[in-house]
């Protein structure tokens, strides 16, 4: 017997051979499309909307003069402000949309009670447009990750509340019991996220608690957006994405839940090392640069696993848009969470903390990471929704390559530039202006690297765009016939 | 201050109390068990093990 059919024979039988009891993959794909299609745009939008606010705010880093005629777009607005809409309008929706996807594909169930989570849409959109306006006229609350003004943030909320609901309909309604692993890391992140983002709201916004503890509950939610809120959905991605591009199950299933579980344990400890160095009682620090370091667990575990899943196989980089962004972003997740391990470290805070090395690794991790990780799962998730294959293969190329070297330019010099910046800054002989006048080639590289960043987006934009309008023309083959490479399969089959 | 009471008493309870749950119905329900059967779940006869999807890049290029 093959390889291939002693897969087959272990596969769950509902799963294998009883069309009753399963929807056809084509009926789940077209029931998604409209809520997922209504997350995937607006986010896009905002990401749009997001990528030129930063291209400002960076410019201004280098050149204080630029838009300065205007308060609204002085740095202290423009900054949160593109903080906001990226994080909130573009990698949450973007996020929630793929999710949306892989549980119904998961559970192998029809796109349950669309209304709810197009209402979700519209109402998420509404705060945060009236968030990021609040911003920009100057109601920012000054609070990190939370600027957008208290008046937004129910609405914000509420309208996640419904996407909540919508998960536990959807989990309640599976026609496969067992859950696969990506399951596990995208109800944990439905769950993670009202916890955090409550507990966030009402502590410092609401009932505001005061002194270290404001810091404390800053960073825990700060920190945690990331690894509890972005880095399961990536990471769930990751785990749906590779094996079914490369038609390979996940290289060690028990590696892959040793990391979930891991992660659950050991991710939300991690916040306070943002926090060195400052009046903190020295075990709440210590207690974090340990759980940080305890991460070298679940990112090595899903390191190996990722790797050993790619073996044999890194050839289908060169044919597969999913694939070469999803792979650069399970990448950048272990360098960064590396990077991350020794920002934690007090010898190495004490060098990169307060430059900008630590914007550097934020963006490794959102950009990197997390964004590349979702581009990935759009090109092989819009097609599948709408029926139509991407129209133009020249201008992913643009976008994955704009993307790609827009990001190494902007992390690697600023890492190295951000070193060089504490270092200046821990010798008292050198003035502080001379520090801040050392940074400015590094600040200009960056906006460089915005630039191509940009390109990459309009690139992106321009081609679902395009998609979208042949979504109205006429009707082509399904796409799951278009895109399977039944040569490959043959090959791989043997 | 009793609303941050709440929170706490749900950070320190409710949460570590779901985590448990969550564990003891995984283990309950064999999410622990069957793990090569959980690792084929993405997969069906519609998209099978060893059928390679998503190769639309470079289409007339490679044909090794």
């Amino acid at each position: 017997m093959s390889s291939t059919n002693t897969l087959k024979a272990l596969m769950p039988g509902d799963v294998q051979s009883d069309p009753a009891r399963r929807a056809m993959l084509a009926e789940i794909d077209a029931s998604c499309r409209v809520p997922v299609l209504f997350f995937v745009v607006s986010g896009l939008m905002w990401l749009l909307l997001g990528t030129l606010l930063a291209l400002v705010a960076s410019i201004k880093l280098h050149n204080p003069e630029f838009l300065a005629a205007w308060e609204w777009l002085t740095f202290g607005r423009v900054r949160p402000a593109h903080l906001n809409t990226v994080i909130y309008g573009f990698a949450s929706q973007t996020g929630i949309g793929v999710t949306l996807w892989l549980m119904c594909r998961l559970c192998r169930v029809p796109f349950p009670a669309p209304g709810l989570t197009t209402v979700a849409a519209l109402f998420w959109n509404l705060g945060l447009t009236i968030g990021v306006v609040g911003i920009l006229v100057g109601d920012s609350t000054a609070i990190e990750w939370l600027e957008l003004p208290r008046y937004s943030t129910p609405i914000l909320f509420f309208s996640y509340a419904l996407v909540a609901v919508w998960s536990v309909i959807t989990f309640r309604l599976r026609r496969e019991r067992h859950l696969y692993v990506s399951q596990w890391y995208l109800l944990a992140a439905l769950l993670w996220f009202p916890w955090l983002y409550a507990t966030a709201q009402i502590m410092l916004l609401i009932e505001p608690v005061r002194g270290v503890v404001q810091a404390s509950v800053n960073w825990w939610f700060a920190h945690n957006v990331l690894g509890l809120w972005f880095t399961p959905i990536g990471l769930g991605a990751i785990y749906y994405f590779i094996p079914k591009v490369v038609g390979r199950p996940i290289h060690s299933y028990y590696l892959s839940v040793l990391g979930f579980w891991s992660l659950a344990l050991f991710y939300n400890w991690n916040g306070l090392h943002h926090l060195i160095g400052g009046p903190m009682p020295a075990w709440m620090i210590t207690v974090s640069v340990v759980a940080s370091v305890m991460m070298l667990i679940p990112v090595i575990t899903v390191a190996i696993n990722h790797h050993f899943t790619m073996v044999g196989h890194f050839g289908k980089l060169r044919h597969s848009p999913t694939l070469r962004f999803i792979v650069f972003g399970a990448m950048a997740y272990t360098l960064t969470s590396l990077q991350g391990v020794a920002n934690s470290l007090r010898s190495y805070s004490e060098i990169v903390h307060f430059t900008h090395h630590t914007v550097a690794h934020a963006h490794l991790g959102v950009y990197g990471f997390f964004t590349m990780v979702m581009f990935g799962s759009l090109y092989y998730i819009v097609p599948r929704i709408t029926q139509r294959e991407w129209p133009s293969l020249a201008l992913i190329s643009v976008h994955f390559w704009g993307c790609a070297l827009g990001l190494i330019l902007y992390v690697v010099p600023l890492s190295y530039g951000g070193i060089l910046q504490g270092l200046g800054m821990n010798d008292a002989s050198i003035p502080f202006l001379k520090v801040v006048e050392g940074t400015l080639p590094w600040l200009r590289i960056r906006t460089g690297a915005g630039l191509l960043l940009a390109l990459g987006h309009v690139a992106f934009v321009v081609n679902l765009g395009w998609l979208l309008c042949r979504v109205f023309g006429p009707y082509r083959k399904p796409v799951v016939e278009l895109f399977t490479e039944t040569g490959t399969a043959a090959v791989t089959a043997k | 201050m009793n609303v941050i009471a709440l929170i706490l008493l749900g950070s320190v309870v409710v949460v570590p109390a779901v985590a448990l749950w969550s564990l003891h119905w995984a283990s309950r329900t064999g999410e622990f068990r069957l793990l090569n059967r959980a690792a084929l779940l993405p997969f069906d006869d519609e998209e099978p093990v060893g059928q390679a999807t998503d190769q639309i890049l470079n289409r007339g290029g490679d044909r090794r």
